[in-house]
């Protein structure tokens, strides 16, 4: 094109910088049309891939939908809800470095944002790093959350905690479970969770606490009612035990688990000497049951083990180089004849004694032959509950 | 404001008659008045920033569109398109450049070098559209080939026909290709300093304050055009970089080195084969970039897609640590094979974004290595990435200042400048002890042409007005001296000139026969200063250039010499005798100055 300067050019300087402005302003107004118009389309692109991509999620073809959601991304380079759905399959894929490096970017705009927190903390939780696992959960908790943010922070709480028992860090875990516990509202469920949780966490004070919660608003909660008594049963209460196992078993007769605690609990109720409400004859009787179980426990184990029981010293204070069993062996020798006088009652202190002999034989058996079954299971948990057995 | 013989004056009114002026006219000329000559080349800067800026936003749409139109989103899912996409749009590129926009081959920054020192200023309008369009089919359909470059030539050609068509003065029409270059590498890169930089390095090569106002205001206008339409996102997402231990610095040593290696057999690969290929039959011309886009496409089809185009997805990649060292490596290597396919077949294109993809994949690699070794020494990988692209962009273009800025400006983290400066230097000085010759010089010397260099006149022997200096006279007059008491001084002494210490300040000089003159004439009892003309001889500084003493030796018998603290104090005078000689002394031991 050939330009004639002298019509086009303006003679004065403010005259050829008005033509320039105006010549800029009507460049710039065209050149902001061609770029929405681009714009428009090529979001309009992106949306296809998008909406492709999130059906591929659905169908469970992730492979699929990260080729969409790459794609979406080429048409809207800078949509944030491309890059996060894009990371999330890529972490679900396996792809975590990939995942990262888009979610970060995704991060690096929004900071604060709950939801790309959450998405990290799961790339974190999958590669096992507890700090960064750690660090973005709590981002997520304590972020902004566009809807629904209670349940959204709850969501990630329990993601978190479900992470923290996974890597068996306990104490983390029931922190974070006091804190789920707060701030829960009335819901059975959720109350189930938060006490599974504080069990799977050995928290069972707790976890009692949390199934008794769900018990007082449905009384006939099997989940609750069985989870309660196992927490029972774990924390030695196994009065308490034995109701809640027995209630949850009558509503649910195939909770096989329950069935064999609440016999476990049972039994320890029956065998225990020390429970209340019982009658002296009664005491005594299951003391001296349980002496005799104990004998029969100690030449069993020691049979197992190969150790000799005969011609023990009677001196108490025997000789180092005897075996605990052979030592419990001659104290039990020792005190059997001392049982015909538990009928007296001026013997207070042999119930005593010959109970603690006992469950030190239970004791000492099961650190040398492993678990055993039944009654000697029994004493080996009154043994251990000795307080609290009766509750 | 100055302007050619036959052109109007855009900045004075005209004037008229005091009696026929009518008010508005007065105001007309207040006006005109303001707008001097500086004043209104700086406002021109600004709206060549705008449409250069306007210009380059258009020029990435057209990449994208042509790319996304031609081969889809993802280079995975391309195919057969890989193949046939990049050699059709070679044989259609190389008809337009052959037909239809002669000159444009190339990168166009010597294009836009020449434009100022050998053809005034002048780059044909056309060339801004041929290079649009050419350029957005070549990179857009797969060429390895970056944007930069052409958006720089656009640039400088929007700003050369605006310059024309204003008929500005032949210097400022000059200035204009420079500044649309900066404007539109500004608006490419979407940094400023680093363009601003990298023309004064590499188009204008000095330092000149006269126009460095308009460049930067050209840049900057440019840069806030391309975000207020793109937006200011970096091209490519920046990792979290930080420069931990200073140990650390030997590892980015060790990538300058592998940088610097890199970037001279890349371009001695480019100064190998280009000239042979043109100089094969024209009739080939027409198939070089058609054979080039076939090649990268087989190289894309094979397991390397992310060769084709600018790169930068991959490098965005590459710094996330989405690759190992071992991909980054052959992704390196590979780049180098296709950028030099696709340069030297005359396809138009850049070497910017090429030449930070392989810094970028280098960078990983070295980085990924190192991080094996020596875990304890190495930074993340990303962090090496973003380092190396610096590192190429100083050994391969060999702008070492840019280099630095450029990495600062786009990660925007100073963290790093310690290891930027560090791997840069390191890769700028082994790459010039290994070519001497910069590519872009080479590129020049290749076409016929020779254009002055920075990095040349960096290594110069600049001749100082010491390195001429003659020892200061024996006898020096001062201006309170008598004249007979000055008779007396002179005599005996072999000086023909003496040298007067003038009060307060300055110097001026009486020859012999005019003291003894002045005596003869009866004046032997006034002073010197009350004698000699008010006019002082020139004065010149040890350390200014001998071509300052150019100006004066030939108008005064000497000129003094003085202390930069003490004007009084003549440390030597310097003759057009002593002047020249040294010129001639340097010509006969082949100063490249001289030469």
């Amino acid at each position: 094109m050939q330009w004639t300067p002298a019509k086009l050019v303006p003679r004065s300087a403010p005259a050829v910088l008005g033509v320039l402005l105006l010549l800029a302003i009507v460049s710039f107004a065209a050149v902001g049309h061609l770029v929405n118009r681009f714009n428009a389309n090529q979001q309009a692109r992106g949306r296809r891939f998008y909406a492709q991509g999130l059906a591929d999620v659905s169908a469970g073809n992730l492979s699929a939908a990260v080729e969409d959601f790459r794609a979406a991304l080429t048409y809207d380079p800078t949509n944030s809800q491309y890059q996060l759905s894009l990371g999330r399959v890529l972490r679900d894929t396996g792809r975590l470095d990939e995942a990262e490096a888009y979610l970060l970017a995704v991060w690096e705009r929004t900071p604060q944002g709950g939801p790309i927190n959450l998405a990290l903390g799961r790339v974190a939780a999958r590669r096992g790093s507890l700090d960064d696992a750690l660090r973005y959960y709590h981002n997520a908790i304590y972020g902004v959350w566009g809807s629904d943010a209670d349940a959204n922070r709850r969501r990630a709480r329990i993601e978190l905690i479900e992470f923290l028992l996974q890597k068996r860090d306990w104490s983390e875990a029931q922190s974070e479970l006091v804190a789920l516990a707060a701030s829960l509202p009335p819901d059975p469920a959720l109350h189930l969770q938060a006490a599974a949780f504080f069990a799977q966490a050995q928290d069972y004070r707790n976890a009692l606490s949390e199934y008794e919660q769900v018990i007082r608003i449905d009384h006939s909660n099997s989940a609750a009612l069985a989870g309660a008594g196992e927490a029972a049963y774990r924390l030695g209460r196994f009065r308490s035990a034995s109701r809640n196992l027995q209630s949850a078993v009558n509503g649910n007769p195939q909770d096989s688990k329950s069935r064999q605690l609440l016999q476990s609990a049972s039994l320890i109720l029956q065998t225990d000497p020390f429970v209340r409400r019982i009658s002296d004859a009664e005491r005594n009787r299951r003391i001296t049951a349980a002496f005799f179980k104990a004998g029969d426990r100690l030449k069993s184990c020691a049979q197992v083990k190969g150790t000799g029981l005969g011609e023990p010293a009677t001196d108490a204070a025997a000789s180092p180089s005897q075996s605990p069993l052979t030592t419990l062996a001659a104290r039990w020798s020792a005190m059997k004849p001392d049982l015909r006088r538990l009928r007296s009652q001026g013997e207070s202190d042999l119930p005593d004694a010959v109970l603690d002999l006992v469950l030190q034989i239970e004791q000492e058996t099961a650190a040398e032959c492993g678990q055993p079954e039944g009654v000697d299971l029994a004493l080996l948990l009154i043994s251990r509950n000795r307080e609290v057995a009766d509750q | 404001m100055k302007t050619d013989a036959s052109g109007p004056d855009l900045a004075k009114s005209t004037p008229d008659s005091a009696a026929g002026r009518a008010p508005w006219q007065g105001l007309r000329a207040v006006i005109d008045g303001i707008f001097d000559e500086e004043r209104f080349f700086l406002i021109l800067s600004v709206f060549i920033g705008v449409f250069a800026g306007l210009a380059v936003v258009c020029f990435r749409l057209a990449i994208d569109w042509t790319h996304l139109a031609l081969l889809g989103p993802l280079p995975q899912t391309h195919g057969w398109r890989l193949f046939v996409v990049p050699c059709l749009a070679g044989l259609v590129v190389a008809v337009l450049v052959m037909q239809v926009f002669p000159g444009i081959r190339g990168s166009g920054v010597n294009q836009t070098k020449a434009a100022l020192y050998i053809f005034n200023g002048y780059i044909p309008f056309r060339t801004a559209v041929g290079k649009f369009i050419c350029a957005a089919i070549a990179i857009g359909a797969g060429h390895s080939l970056g944007p930069e470059d052409p958006s720089l030539q656009i640039g400088a050609s929007l700003a050369s026909a605006l310059g024309r068509q204003l008929r500005l003065s032949r210097e400022k029409l000059r200035l204009m290709a420079p500044v649309g270059a900066a404007a539109g590498l500004a608006a490419a890169f979407n940094a400023p300093i680093s363009a601003v930089l990298f023309v004064i390095e590499e188009v204008i090569g000095r330092w000149s304050a006269g126009i460095l106002g308009s460049v930067v205001l050209s840049a900057v206008s440019s840069v806030v055009i391309v975000r207020w339409f793109l937006g200011g996102e970096p091209l490519f997402r920046i990792p979290v970089t930080a420069f931990r231990r200073p140990e650390e610095l030997i590892a980015y040593a060790v990538l300058g080195i592998v940088g610097g290696v890199a970037a001279v057999v890349f371009a001695k690969a480019i100064g190998y084969l280009r000239p042979r290929l043109k100089a094969l039959p024209r009739w080939t011309q027409y198939l070089q970039p058609g054979i080039a886009g076939l090649l990268i496409g087989m190289i894309a089809y094979f397991g390397a897609p992310q060769v084709m185009g600018a790169g930068y997805s991959a490098m965005d990649e590459a710094m996330h640590g989405q690759y190992t060292w071992k991909v980054l490596a052959v992704l390196a290597g590979l780049k180098i094979l296709a950028t030099t396919i696709s340069f030297v077949s005359g396809a138009p294109g850049g070497m910017f974004a090429p030449a930070l993809f392989v810094g970028a994949m280098l960078g990983g690699a070295v980085g990924g290595v190192e991080h094996r070794f020596f875990p304890h020494l190495a930074g993340s990988n990303g962090t090496y990435a973003l380092v190396g692209m610096g590192v190429l962009f100083a050994g391969f273009l060999r702008a070492p200042m840019t280099s630095v800025f450029m990495v600062l400006e786009v990660s925007g983290n100073y963290e790093i400048i310690v290891p930027v400066i560090v791997a840069n230097t390191v890769s700028y000085v082994v790459s010039r002890s290994l070519q001497f010759i910069p590519i872009f010089d080479l590129l020049t010397r290749q076409d016929g042409l020779v254009l002055p260099s920075l990095e040349e006149e960096r290594e110069e022997t600049i001749l100082r007005v010491e390195d001429a200096m003659l020892p200061a006279p024996a006898i020096i007059l001062t201006a309170s001296d008598y004249v007979d008491a000055a008779v007396r001084r002179i005599q005996g002494s072999g000086q023909a000139i003496f040298p007067v210490r003038m009060q307060p300040s300055g110097w001026s000089s009486i020859s012999r026969d005019l003291v003894e003159r002045l005596l003869k004439e009866g004046k032997g009892e006034y002073t010197l200063g009350s004698l000699l003309p008010t006019q002082n001889l020139p004065c010149l500084y040890p350390d200014l250039p001998l071509d300052t003493a150019l100006r004066y030796v030939n108008k005064v018998p000497f000129v003094p010499v003085v202390n930069r603290a003490n004007s009084q104090e003549l440390e030597g005078i310097v003759s057009s005798e002593s002047v020249f000689k040294k010129y001639h002394s340097e010509a006969g031991n082949g100063s490249p100055q001289v030469a």
